[in-house]
């Protein structure tokens, strides 16, 4: 009888050291930090502005080169990877911006559809269709051939998820998606991600400070300093309640 | 099949209307600087052969350094044309006296200059019919025919004539009746072309010798090689003093000494440069200033894992279409202010297709090398930034 072996991570970090700047002016923003995230999770990254979370965000999406220290993403290292291999990693990534980043001359239907044109996808034929079904799935149906600015921001931002998943990416990267949106639609955000990347099997790393989604991530990795200083399921009190205050992360 | 790239150029350009209007009329102004630069520059040019094209010839015979049919192109001996008439092949051969004359002008009474050209009236000279046929009337001692193209107002001058009055005109001093009008088309160095006959000029022109001609005109047997009979009859004059032509190269020459010798060619291809430098400008700005406002939505694109080649074709394709609709409009615009100048000189201004063709290409180039500065800003777009 044999054992089978623990599912590869989707994301496996080792001793990453980032810095900005040179010299007297070096700043050290990850020190050491090493992390392992599982295939099909919903890993939330918090800690305090500055803590190094973002700049982690942005290494694991092949968005910035790897100084020091491993980065496998997907089964490819980075450190040391070219630029070939980092938009490759960045296309197999699904992205969604704290603002929604959507172009403001493509209709929202336009926009999701650039999901698939990065992936070579948008010329065949069910790729409108694919497009609409995604758009349908976070609510946005009746608003396909609507500019960026004739929705509201909660719509701006599911049209973001929509063009994040419409190529259906193995992971998903989110820095701070709900920033911008009230908590309502902040949360019916997150849950239509969360949903979504269960059906589809996604691996999801989101940065967030906002404690009323907690409850939300199969695990929560809390970083300071440059460090990871705890991680852990959420607790059964991080359920969100309409009076919970935000707490330390967001006291910047 | 569906489209497989967006076509994000085009989108961005027409987003804002008012914008990509004033964007296509910036290119259209420099494409229409261009266009009018090298209308002025040809017309001129052309403007020089145009009285070349008058004469009905085969070969021309002018003095050795003239380089056009002005009254200053040079005189030589009649003789050297009736030696050209031995030469076996010449059919029938004129001479033709030029020269300018002061006169009183009808149009308004003041005195101005017209280049008059004195032929034989028994010989056909002109190409065109209508002043042929007018030819023996001339034969009356000082009568003259009047270039309808002068430039000025002789429309009440010219009704009389065609009412069948022949007015007088003060030429040289002497009084002379106009009895018709032609059409050379007027040229931007002569206000006014005269024909008279070769006798009537000799009137007029008391200083001038009979036996010293300005050009002579040879007609030569049809089927005769032109470029060989110019061979011959230049050897059968043997004088240094004249040249043999072809009409077709006569014109050449004319054309290429204006084009040497004379700084218009200059002038007019510096005016050319500036007007693809104000449309590279143009061109510099818009696409810089698209780039700079889309700046995070490039980086957005990098981090969804676009290339900077696929960003740079955004670029391209905005300079692509600024090119066609700048150029079209300016290309129809630069079509009727032709019309409307060379009315108004009264000289023809006329687009050719390798004009278009040219000023097209002139345009991409100019587009082209504008986008190429203007992508650089792109490889600023840092998809790390957009976090």
């Amino acid at each position: 009888m044999t054992t089978a072996s623990p599912p590869r991570p989707a994301i496996r970090i080792a001793h990453l050291n980032h810095w900005y700047g040179e010299g007297d002016l070096r700043r050290l923003v990850l020190r050491d930090l090493s992390l392992s995230v599982e295939r099909g999770k919903t890993t939330f990254l918090m800690g305090p502005s500055g803590c190094g979370k973002t700049t982690l965000l942005t290494l694991v999406g092949a968005l910035r080169s790897v100084m020091d220290g491993s980065v496998q993403v997907l089964g490819r290292e980075l450190s040391g990877a070219d630029e070939t291999a980092l938009v490759e990693t960045r296309r197999r990534a699904g992205f969604i911006f704290q603002h929604h980043n959507l172009h403001r001359s493509l209709t929202v239907l336009q926009n999701v559809r650039m999901g698939l044109e990065v992936k070579g996808e948008a010329g065949k034929r069910d790729a409108i269709d694919r497009c609409l079904e995604v758009l349908s799935a976070v609510g946005l149906a009746d608003h396909v051939h609507k500019y960026q600015d004739q929705i509201s921001g909660g719509q701006k931002q599911r049209a973001a998820v929509a063009r994040a998943l419409v190529g259906k990416p193995e992971l998903l990267l989110a820095d701070e998606p709900t920033a911008a949106l009230d908590s309502k639609t902040g949360r019916e955000v997150i849950e239509l991600v969360q949903r979504l990347a269960a059906e589809r099997g996604m691996t999801v790393l989101m940065v967030t400070h906002d404690n009323r989604i907690l409850d939300i991530a199969d695990r929560i990795v809390e970083i300071e300093d440059g460090r990871i200083l705890s991680e852990a399921p959420p607790k059964a009190d991080a359920i969100p309640h309409p009076e919970r205050l935000p707490t330390v992360w967001t006291r910047v | 099949m569906l489209r497989a790239r967006t076509p994000l150029g085009w989108l961005q350009l027409t987003h804002s209307k008012s914008r990509f209007i004033v964007a296509s009329a910036g290119v259209g102004f420099a494409v229409l600087l261009v266009f009018m630069q090298l209308g002025f520059m040809n017309m001129l040019f052309d403007s020089t052969t145009v009285i070349h094209q008058q004469f009905k010839t085969d070969l021309v015979i002018m003095s050795a350094d003239a380089e056009g049919i002005v009254p200053d192109s040079g005189s030589f001996s009649r003789r050297r044309l009736i030696q050209a008439a031995g030469v076996p092949g010449v059919a029938d051969w004129a001479e033709v006296y030029i020269g300018t004359l002061n006169w009183t002008k009808p149009s308004d009474g003041t005195l101005g200059a017209v280049v008059v050209f004195g032929v034989p009236t028994d010989v056909r000279v002109f190409a065109n019919s209508a002043l042929d046929a007018q030819m023996p009337l001339l034969r009356t001692s000082g009568t003259m025919l009047i270039d309808e193209g002068s430039r000025g107002d002789y429309r009440a001058f010219f009704a009389r004539i065609a009412a069948g009055e022949q007015p007088q005109v003060k030429l040289a001093g002497e009084t002379v009746t106009a009895i018709g009008t032609f059409n050379f088309g007027s040229s931007f160095g002569t206000e006014a072309y005269g024909v008279v006959s070769r006798e009537t000029f000799l009137q007029l022109d008391r200083s001038r010798h009979p036996g010293v001609i300005n050009m002579g005109l040879v007609t030569v047997t049809p089927g005769v090689d032109l470029a060989s009979m110019a061979d011959a009859v230049s050897k059968a004059i043997g004088a240094t003093e004249v040249k043999v032509w072809t009409m077709p190269d006569f014109m050449e020459v004319t054309r290429d000494f204006l084009r040497v010798n004379s700084p218009i060619a200059t002038i007019f291809t510096f005016g050319v440069l500036v007007g693809l430098f104000v449309g590279a400008v143009i061109v510099v700005q818009i696409l810089t200033s698209d780039v700079q406002d889309h700046l995070g939505e490039y980086a957005t694109f990098k981090a969804m894992g676009f290339k900077n080649r696929y960003l740079l074709g955004i670029v391209y394709e905005q300079s692509a279409i600024l090119t066609v609709f700048g150029f079209l409009p300016a290309l129809l615009l630069s079509i009727l202010l032709y019309r409307l100048v060379g009315a108004a000189v009264a000289m023809d201004m006329n687009m050719t297709w390798s004009r278009v063709g040219w000023v097209f290409a002139l345009t991409v180039g100019m587009c082209l090398a504008a986008g190429t500065i203007a992508v650089r800003r792109i490889y600023s777009a840092d998809p790390a930034e957009v976090f």
